[in-house]
């Protein structure tokens, strides 16, 4: 009983929350509406903290960002927006318009062959869905090995014997991709450089000699971190080191 | 009489006070300073002649010609001047300070000195120079002065050289020449053009002069240490008084060419303070203010707008880099134009630079133009100054194709307009969400996610012993016959055993409860129930007699009960029989 009660306290305290955050929410849309991108920043805001987020509150948040000419912190929410929800239309068009105020031009390495149809395929879910599907696999193998096991008609031993064992290949496959999905996502630690321009150099420390510079807005990969000083790479391939003041990731781990 | 008498006594004590106060006694010497091996010549001056002249005792000095007397007397405008000269030549017997004490004379009775006269007598020169040649008075009189505004400035901070000409007032000079110009190698330097000057008075080394104003130079040191300001060299055509004089008296000039030249001097520069540089310092020093604007802020895609770096002040203007302008990728940008209007004069460079770049944007959007830094020097408080522009935001509100135009032609000719839909807009914020946690739970390679893998595959092993099990189960047929009998029994006493207790409820029970085992074993009808055919048809299924006999007692015992007082002993026991008949019954019967 006593047992029964927390869990209605904690998921009533949870209701409550989220109706405060919903009317947050509503309120910071209405500031931005009336054009008062702060204001509607700062409601914006005040939902992120209290540890709750959504696409649609980072696309916002960004958007605002975009009125006021805040390139780097548009820029990293719509990137924020996109981690949630990858396939939306008008956070990829406002992500856009905000990446045409960025000054570092940088090109973009296409990937070719085998590797980028196995990229699309691991991409087409998040690592959890596959697990799931693999769960699902799982139980679909073993049903299929019982129903096997127990019927005694050659066509129905014939038919479940071939489905259990297409689901067993399909589960090895979803778990590898699951496998890879997650080694992506972990490798996958993008940043956004928020200095207005900060110089990469070549070693992690400020004596070393300058590579390049890069400007507000550009979206950089964190490979390395040491000290204070993060290495980095470009879509174009190029790689140095700057200072972690500079960017800001985008996964917080 | 008496009247006469006074006024030939005032008379004669205007003219003798006339006559005394004319009267005057002086030494004059031609150098104050001068060598050891030079010489000296000292004059004694009167104007009215007198007796008993007294020269003083020139000790340290050694007397190698005189006294020679001159008189002259000479007559102008029926003024008569008169002047007695005692010369002496002295030379000094060693080096010191001496002083020539007083020479006395009596003119009219009365006894005059001269002040006492301070030689200072220095080490031998060289070559004692004959005040009479033409070169050494124009030495002596022509002097080329190079003045420097700041002997330690900081690196990159004006300085101006003056070279200014002294001539002395009895000698003229008639042309120069510049034989050498000074390069200044560690400086960036602008000549200013002196022509026009007028000559001026002035002083050197404490005498009057006249000097000239030949050149100014502003000079920015471009290093730091000490640097050398060469000299300037001027070959100069001198008019010399000489000795001989023309016949009214008046001095003869002689000309003649010297070559002069300014002294070196010597520039320690001061290196600009390292503390506190700035990154983006790139040599500016002076007093800058720095702007950053565009020619519009609004307008369409493919029209050009200019924006423009300026520094504007007093300072190195030529000697530093404007910072650069850093634009979106997605402008285009063509190199800048420089422009600089910058007038030099003697306090250094003042005026504006400026770059100018032609910006034509070519898809519609917000482009900003990020706040750049400018970082200078400033000599005053000698410290860095920066200064940024404000961020401007270029809008551009046309697309990249230009559309407007064909709208504008399709409204002519007809009357409808089209509605163009742009689909390449800034979208609108969204309006509905669901929140989620930010700090999430994976399920993937959760424990979760491992026991529902894995614990599935545990169901196939599990039936497969389920399966053995049963089908051992299904292998022994005497176990299973006497639990299905077992089974029955209690099946069918369930009724009965409710009522156990209430003695009629309970019989009746009883009873209905074997009836339907019977009618369920033998398949026989209610009607058909008789003591006899019961016993036949069990004989008949192999049931032993024994069991058979119990099985009518109880039956017997059932119709009994209902007229004779039972106790619950009993009754358990009849029950208890029952089960027990009706499982050997089971059993048994085939």
């Amino acid at each position: 009983m006593k047992r029964f009660l927390q869990i209605l306290i904690i998921l009533l305290s949870f209701s409550t929350i989220e109706a405060q955050n919903t009317t947050l929410f509503d309120e910071g849309n209405t500031l931005y509406n009336k054009g008062k991108y702060a204001e509607a920043i700062d409601k914006y805001m005040a939902v992120l903290e209290t540890e709750n987020h959504s696409s649609e509150l980072y696309y916002n948040l960004a958007n605002a960002h975009y009125k006021l000419n805040n390139v780097a912190p548009s820029i990293y929410y719509y990137e924020k927006a996109l981690q949630l929800n990858p396939k939306d239309k008008d956070i990829k068009n406002n992500l856009a318009f905000a990446n045409n105020m960025t000054v570092d031009a940088i090109d973009n390495l296409p990937e070719v062959g085998f590797s980028k149809l196995i990229k699309n395929m691991t991409n087409t879910f998040h690592f959890d869905t596959w697990a799931k599907i693999t769960v699902a696999l799982g139980f679909c193998y073993v049903i299929l090995v019982l129903l096997y096991y127990f019927s005694f008609s050659s066509v129905k031993k014939r038919i479940t014997f071939v489905g259990s064992i297409t689901c067993l290949i399909a589960l090895f496959i979803t778990l590898a991709f699951a496998f890879n999905k997650f080694e992506i996502d972990k490798k996958n630690n993008p940043a956004i450089v928020f200095a207005q321009e900060a110089k990469v150099k070549t070693d992690p420390n400020t004596r070393s000699e300058e590579s390049f510079r890069l400007h507000e807005g550009t979206k950089v990969q964190i490979i390395e971190t040491y000290n204070d000083w993060k290495k980095i790479k470009l879509t174009d391939g190029k790689m140095g080191w700057i200072s972690s003041e500079d960017i800001k990731a985008l996964n917080n781990f | 009489m008496r009247f006469i008498q006074h006024i030939s006594i005032v008379l004669c004590i205007l003219v003798s006070s006339i006559g005394f106060a004319q009267v005057t006694f002086e030494a004059k010497v031609s150098k104050k300073k001068l060598g050891v091996n030079e010489r000296l010549r000292i004059d004694f001056e009167m104007n009215q002649d007198g007796d008993n002249f007294n020269p003083p005792s020139f000790t340290g000095f050694t007397v190698i010609g005189g006294p020679n007397q001159s008189v002259s007397n000479s007559w102008i405008n029926g003024v008569r001047s008169y002047k007695k000269t005692y010369s002496y030549f002295l030379a000094p017997k060693k080096r010191g300070t001496f002083t020539i004490s007083q020479a006395t004379i009596v003119i009219d009775g009365e006894t005059y000195k001269t002040t006492p006269v301070k030689i200072e007598v220095t080490a031998a020169i060289d070559k004692p120079k004959d005040p009479n040649d033409p070169n050494y008075v124009a030495t002596n009189n022509i002097h080329l002065v190079a003045e420097v505004s700041n002997t330690n400035p900081y690196l990159n901070e004006a300085i101006t050289v003056v070279y200014k000409l002294y001539v002395a007032p009895n000698t003229g000079v008639d042309n120069w020449r510049e034989i050498d110009m000074p390069k200044y190698d560690d400086f960036w330097s602008q000549t200013i053009d002196t022509k026009g000057q007028r000559v001026q008075n002035g002083t050197y080394d404490g005498e009057d002069y006249r000097y000239l104003v030949l050149r100014k130079t502003v000079l920015y040191p471009q290093r730091t240490g000490e640097l050398n300001i060469e000299p300037l060299s001027l070959n100069v055509a001198v008019q010399v008084p000489t000795n001989r004089r023309d016949i009214f008296g008046g001095r003869l000039m002689t000309r003649v060419n010297k070559t002069v030249s300014a002294e070196n001097k010597v520039i320690n520069v001061k290196p600009l303070p390292e503390k506190g540089k700035p990154a983006d310092f790139t040599g500016a020093v002076g007093d800058f203010s720095f702007k950053v604007s565009t020619s519009k802020t609004e307008l369409d895609a493919s029209e050009s707008l200019q924006a423009k770096v300026e520094v504007r002040g007093k300072g190195n203007l030529k000697l530093f880099n404007l910072p650069k302008i850093s634009l979106p990728s997605s402008l285009e940008v063509y190199e800048p134009e420089h422009e600089e209007n910058v007038s030099t004069t003697t306090r250094g460079m003042q005026g504006s630079i400026s770059d100018s770049y032609t910006i034509v944007p070519q898809y519609r959007g917000k482009y900003p133009l990020p706040s750049i830094s400018f970082s200078y020097f400033d000599l005053k408080t000698e410290t860095y100054k920066r200064l940024s522009s404000d961020e401007i935001v270029i809008n551009v509100l046309g697309g990249p194709t230009n559309t407007a135009s064909e709208a504008n032609n399709s409204s002519i000719n007809n009357t409808k307009q089209a509605v163009v839909s742009n689909n390449n807009q800034f979208a609108f914020i969204k309006t509905k969400t669901d929140f989620s946690p930010i700090k999430r739970e994976y399920f993937f390679k959760s424990k979760l996610f491992w026991s529902l893998l894995l614990v599935p595959f545990l169901a196939i092993p599990l039936a497969i012993v389920f399966r053995r099990k049963k089908a051992s189960m299904d292998a022994d047929i005497v176990g299973n016959k006497i639990r299905k009998a077992d089974r029955l029994a209690r099946k069918y006493l369930k009724g009965a055993k409710k009522q156990l207790g209430k003695k009629e409820a309970f019989y009746e029970a009883l009873e209905k409860a074997l009836h339907n085992y019977l009618k369920a074993k033998l398949r026989i009808e209610t009607s058909e129930l008789s003591k006899d055919r019961i016993q036949a048809l069990l004989q008949e299924r192999g049931v032993e007699s024994s069991v058979i006999n119990d099985f009518i007692a109880i039956f017997e015992n059932c119709e009994l009960a209902r007229y004779t007082p039972i106790t619950n002993v009993t009754m358990q026991a009849d029950y208890d029989k029952a089960a027990k008949t009706i499982s050997l019954i089971d059993k048994q019967a085939r």
